[in-house]
């Protein structure tokens, strides 16, 4: 360890701070800038970052997560194989108009009462938050106004709720309801307003707890995606 | 637990995007991990929501993994510890540092940080036990639970300053103690 050029102990204490968190908002936004240039203070982070896991590595008991979440990973990290149908246009829409309208026959000829008929979405967005911590995939059956938002990435924060907006053109955001903090959530979107989603964008904002208490966003805006029209 | 070299292996795999190696590396660290976001989050709910977007990140980022020098271990381990922080502060509106800024940094490699890690993991332990259980107590509060120098100072009952003054001399301690 003597090989290693002595860090002086300022600098030192400062990447422990760094590393605990425990800097004051700019002071880190310093640090960090400056950890671009200064290699030494960087070895000493990246030694803090060892020193504390090796703290958890003693102390933290494992604890066997539930079966679900491992299955629950895999399906956000790897669905694409058995991602549902509206979400795979765009990749190979003819064969999936195609494979949709022969699923669809099939459906008529084997089931004819299909208590929900399959209808193909006419608007979808990737609703997406910075630094992707926050990504929505939804899609829009204009007939029936049932609008499914599925939860790729991200959480509601305890305490805080999630709530849609449309912005159509220069209006207003219009408040499409609050989002589940399930993997999926179904709104029911009357019919004048599924007749704006053309050209429009889906945004969600952090809200107190049963939403926006005003009617127009009051948190930062956590998402934001263009509706495509398929 | 899996020996460190095949932790590696499988590291390196990820790297690839590689999902056997990624299903190996959840069975062989899943546990360790969720024991640092219950540690840290105190609800099961969240440490388990907390410890599925850690291996998503996990497996987004694990090319940033050999740039820091760390063992895997080291590595998923900061990660979770950073993530489940994040959320702890997300929670706690009262936090007085405001946002959580931590990062993971993505450096060179320094050439000698693995032997020295190795080194080092073997003393912590001893290390943290000659510090006075107190201060010990307010690394582990800084570490585990993400307070700030004021929730310190208030848990300890001592003076901002004075918290600070002890926090710092209780991390060169360890430190020395590390590289004695």
């Amino acid at each position: 360890m003597s090989d290693r050029p002595d860090i002086p102990p300022d600098d030192s204490a400062r990447a422990a701070e760094y590393v605990l968190g425990l800097l004051p908002v700019q002071e880190a936004r310093e640090m960090r800038a400056e950890l671009g240039q200064n290699a030494a203070l960087r070895a000493e982070v990246l030694a803090w970052e060892r020193r504390f896991a090796d703290i958890a590595e003693n102390e933290v008991e494992p604890v066997t997560p539930p079966a679900g979440v491992e299955a629950q990973i895999m399906a956000h990290l790897f669905r694409e194989e058995r991602r549902p149908w509206w979400q795979r246009f765009g990749l190979g829409q003819v064969v999936g108009v195609a494979g949709l309208a022969a699923i669809v026959a099939l459906g008529v000829l084997f089931y004819s009462n299909l208590t929900q008929p399959l209808l193909v979405p006419e608007y979808t967005a990737q609703i997406v938050g910075e630094g992707d911590s926050l990504i929505l995939s939804a899609a829009l059956d204009a007939d029936t106004g049932e609008l499914l938002i599925t939860r790729d990435i991200g959480t509601v924060t305890t305490g805080r709720a999630q709530e849609l907006w449309l912005i159509a053109g220069e209006a207003a955001p219009v408040s499409l309801g609050l989002l589940a903090e399930d993997t999926e959530t179904v709104l029911n979107v009357p019919q004048d307003l599924a007749a704006r989603f053309e050209g429009g964008v889906l945004a969600v904002s952090d809200e107190p707890p049963g939403g926006s208490p005003t009617g127009a966003p009051t948190g930062a805006v956590l998402a934001v995606g263009e509706v495509n029209t398929i | 637990m899996t020996a460190r070299t095949d932790l590696e292996t499988l590291m390196a795999r990820l790297v690839l995007k590689d999902r056997e190696a990624f299903r190996a590396l959840f069975s062989a660290t899943s546990a360790k991990l969720f024991g640092v976001c219950l540690r840290v989050l105190k609800d099961r709910g969240e440490a388990e929501d907390a410890l599925q977007e850690v291996y998503v990140k996990i497996w987004n980022r694990a090319d940033r993994y050999s740039s820091t020098g760390h063992s895997p271990m080291t590595w998923l381990i900061t990660v979770a510890r950073n993530h489940a922080i994040d959320r702890l502060r997300a929670r706690r509106a009262d936090s007085d540092i405001g946002d959580p800024d931590l990062v993971l940094s993505d450096p060179a490699p320094g050439p000698e940080a693995r032997a020295i890690a190795a080194a080092e993991a073997r003393r912590i332990s001893e290390c943290f036990g000659e510090l006075e259980q107190a201060r010990a107590d307010a690394v582990r509060g800084a570490y585990f639970e993400g307070a700030s120098y004021a929730a310190l100072a208030e848990r300890f009952d001592v003076p901002l300053n004075t918290m600070k003054t002890w926090l710092r001399r209780s991390l060169m301690t360890l430190k020395d103690c590390l590289s004695r």
